[in-house]
């Protein structure tokens, strides 16, 4: 009973996805089923994790990481098919609790006002660790000229929807948070938001690449990711189309 | 609530247990009968747990049951299998962390029963199986049945192992624990509420059944 | 013919010095008598099982129980030993009846609860059955620990400090009570206890023991009034022990003479010490003559001595004396009347009286230093 082998491609496969595409994926994965008749589970986490729970085993079959390096690394270790597909571009926001008087704005004025005027207590980012958002936001910050100054100030989320959280929650003051989780209906009139332009960072590349193991149910939806229905969706929450 | 997360972190529990009560009866009783020469070194692996953080656990067993070497790899080359991200990872992690809530209650239940009772139940022809059977297990079961309330309700809130060592992966190992954690982060705060209740209410249920049972167990066999 | 006694050898120099050896017939009660810490627990432990001694022998009934030779040792269980443990060591969870059937394990199921209901008649606790052991005193505790050791068949009783944990009334009652039921054992028996009168009261022999050594065994009074050493004697709580120095040898009259703090004295004759020779000697107080106020008598010839009364103690109709021997500050006699003698001869502190030492009753004994005469 303690030794069965890994998980037959025959049981519903297990899909390793990072955390800003949650709300995405599981309209894209209702949406499949509801075609195919096929069902999938969905283990969410930061890219940087996942890409380590990779390396050690897990019984992954399809990885969707929130940047190409994650998938080139895996690659470069023989623990995926390819190098796979950019099904989708993210973007950044800026995000604070409904009932904050704290100015948010597409350039970070605001912020940088709070900041100087020591208004700034805490603001939430991905750890750029191992998260991709964390290190776009880093970039965007560093844009800005605001990262060194702004360091004191900064909450590490274990991933992107973590970080979301605690800017959500008002934890932290302001969050600059993957744009797909700001829109989530959870959060609709709980918060404010702005949309961040994505010159500021390098191109948060969500990347799909199918797994050594992959069984044939992750095979199709390594496919239908890249179809019509599932743009739709993925246009609807806020990411961008490659 | 996420019923298939509570249905797993049940099935987690039971497992356990099934494997902590032989261990814990064996080696409870083991220790509280017999003196030998590095004793007191083994009492102290045994109590690790108890103040080990779990960080600490879950980092060596991932070294030690990667795949990618060692003892993890010898796993999949002989077995094609692995202990981690699975539910049988998660059984082995949680047996060794649970060691010290199995042991020492079942410990200091046996060494409670005076040597001169084992000895009479010699003295009336049994046989040491009967004497455990007959004498020992039933003196020692309240102490037994504690422990095992209490690794059950361990278990069921044990997070950072399990985050480790079994990822968050649906119906194989996203317990309740990492079910909470997960609602949460989904912005999902009434899910994330229904559930921590009900494992508050389900943690003072086990505190409270202990302490009953230690105080009835007090006034039978004093 | 089969041996219906128990034969011990136990010859053990570490890690508890141990050098005995005994023999129980059946029938017979030995009490193993000794201070504390002299290692009487650890023999009969040995005897059950419970304790692996080296170098040693067990047989009982002709069954070889253990031969440290043959590397053969058979556990508690394998043994029909009946043991009563100090504190009794009943089953807490079980009821009286089903203490006592643990043990009957030679009888099917059905025949068990009544033959444990004999055996409960046999102590006088019929009706206590279904109590449990914390409900019961005492000494109806001990009750049930006797009847469990007996309903073992076994081929030998052992009884460890039974009594030490009741009080002096219960304790009277079950002396009677295990006297009683000895006339119906067939079986060796043995006692431990601290307790010389216990052992007195209920032994047909007792060994001493000191230090894990078998010093002396052999009926209690023999023992008392013939201990073989002034420390056996001063085991035995024989309070007037000496030392003094022999002088002559008379066949003829069948006396040893000794010379004592400057007085003779007359003890039996007792040729093994040599003339000249330093030796201890004890009288027991059955052997010291009271000289009478009004009349005297022949008797009071032997050995006599005047002293002064320093103590006076009256208790169970015996009156306890301590005598300062005249011209010797130092020395004391230990001397108990029954009172209404002490009475009729007006006996009380500071009262001046002679007394006589039976010559027979003067005991001698290889020297050794005392720590201090009486």
């Amino acid at each position: 009973m303690l030794f069965t082998p890994t998980l037959s491609a025959a049981e519903i496969p297990v899909i390793a996805a990072a955390s800003n595409l949650k709300f995405a994926l599981e309209d894209i994965a209702t949406a499949f089923h509801q075609e195919t008749g096929k069902s999938l589970r969905i283990s969410y986490s930061s890219s940087g994790n996942l890409t380590r729970q990779i390396q050690q085993g897990g019984p992954f079959e399809l990885f969707l990481s929130a940047n190409a390096q994650y998938i080139e690394q895996l690659y470069q270790q023989y623990k995926t098919l390819d190098r796979g597909q950019v099904f989708a571009l993210g973007r950044l926001a800026l995000l604070t609790h409904i009932d904050s008087d704290l100015k948010i704005d597409a350039q970070l004025n605001g912020l940088k006002q709070a900041l100087q005027s020591r208004q700034l207590q805490r603001i939430a980012i991905a750890n750029p660790k191992h998260a991709p958002f964390g290190i776009a936001a880093r970039e965007v910050l560093q844009q800005q000229g605001l990262w060194n100054t702004i360091q004191t100030h900064l909450i590490l989320g274990e991933n992107a929807a973590q970080a979301t959280q605690f800017a959500s929650s008002g934890a932290a003051q302001v969050g600059l948070v993957s744009y797909s989780l700001a829109l989530a209906p959870a959060l609709r009139n709980r918060v404010r938001y702005v949309l961040i332009s994505d010159l500021l960072h390098q191109p948060l590349q969500q990347t799909a690449a199918l797994l050594n193991n992959a069984g044939d149910t992750a095979k199709l939806f390594f496919h239908y990711l890249q179809q019509e229905k599932a743009r739709g969706i993925l246009s609807r929450h806020g990411y961008t189309l490659p | 609530m996420d019923w298939q997360a509570l249905t797993l972190s049940v099935k987690l529990s039971l497992v356990t247990l099934l494997f902590l009560l032989p261990i814990g009866i064996l080696l409870g009783r083991w220790l509280a009968y017999r003196q030998f020469w590095g004793k007191s070194l083994l009492q102290t692996l045994l109590a690790l747990p108890l103040v080990l953080p779990p960080t600490v656990l879950g980092y060596y067993l991932l070294v030690a049951f990667s795949p990618n070497q060692g003892l993890g790899l010898w796993l999949v080359n002989t077995f094609g299998a692995t202990l981690i991200f699975n539910f049988q990872g998660l059984v082995l992690a949680s047996i060794i962390f649970n060691l010290p809530f199995a042991i020492h209650p079942m410990q200091r239940a046996f060494s409670a029963i005076p040597r001169e009772i084992r000895e009479a139940a010699a003295c009336c022809g049994m046989r040491p199986s009967l004497v455990l059977w007959k004498i020992e297990l039933p003196l020692a079961w309240p102490g037994i049945v504690s422990a095992m309330v209490m690794c059950f309700a361990h278990t069921l809130g044990e997070f950072g192992i399990v985050l480790m060592v079994g990822g968050n992966i649906p119906s194989e190992t996203q317990t309740i624990a990492i079910a909470i954690y997960d609602r949460v982060q989904s912005f999902d705060d009434h899910a994330a509420a229904v559930m921590s209740f009900s494992l508050l209410l389900f943690s003072m249920l086990t505190i409270s059944f202990t302490y009953w049972l230690s105080a009835r167990s007090e006034r039978t066999h004093d | 013919m089969t041996d219906s006694g128990i034969h011990i050898t136990l010859q053990q120099a570490a890690p508890i010095p141990l050098s005995v050896q005994l023999e129980c017939k059946s029938g017979e009660l030995l009490a193993l008598v000794g201070p504390s810490g002299s290692g009487k627990t650890t023999v009969l432990r040995a005897i059950a099982g419970l304790y692996q001694a080296q170098n040693s022998t067990i047989i009982c009934q002709d069954e070889v129980w253990q031969n440290s030779t043959q590397n053969l040792f058979l556990a508690p269980h394998q043994r029909h030993v009946g043991l009563v443990f100090q504190n009794y060591a009943l089953f807490p969870h079980m009821t009286v009846l089903e203490n006592i059937q643990q043990a009957i394990t030679h009888l099917p199921k059905q025949q068990r609860q009544a033959q444990a209901l004999e055996l409960l008649k046999k102590v006088h606790l019929e009706g206590l059955e279904q109590r449990y052991p914390k409900k019961l005193s005492g000494g109806q505790q001990q009750r049930v620990a006797v009847a469990r050791a007996l309903a073992r068949q076994p081929k030998v009783l052992l009884l460890d400090e039974p009594f030490s944990a009741v009080d002096q009334v219960t304790r009277r009652k079950l002396y009677r009570e295990l006297l009683a039921l000895r006339e119906s054992l067939a079986m060796p028996m043995i006692l431990v206890t601290h307790d010389l009168e216990e052992s007195t009261l209920l032994a047909d022999r007792i060994a001493l023991l000191h230090k894990g050594e078998i010093l002396q065994t052999g009926a209690p009074e023999v023992v008392a009034a013939h201990p073989k050493s002034a420390t056996i004697a001063r085991l035995m709580d024989q309070q007037n022990l000496f030392t003094a120095q022999v002088i002559a040898h008379d066949q003829k009259t069948q006396k040893t003479h000794l010379r004592w703090q400057g007085m003779l004295l007359e003890a039996t004759y007792q040729a093994q010490f040599a003339i000249n020779e330093n030796v201890c000697w004890m009288i027991q107080s059955a052997n010291i003559l009271l000289h009478r106020r009004n009349r005297s008598s022949n008797g009071e010839k032997e050995n006599p001595l005047q002293g002064q009364i320093t103590e006076y103690m009256e208790s169970s109709g015996l009156a306890h004396l301590r005598v300062q021997v005249d011209k010797q500050l130092d020395t004391t006699m230990i001397i108990s009347v029954p009172l209404h003698v002490a009475k009729r001869n007006a006996l009380g502190l500071h009262e001046k009286i002679g007394i006589s030492l039976l010559s027979e009753g003067i005991h001698l004994m290889p020297y050794q230093a005392l720590r201090s005469e009486n």
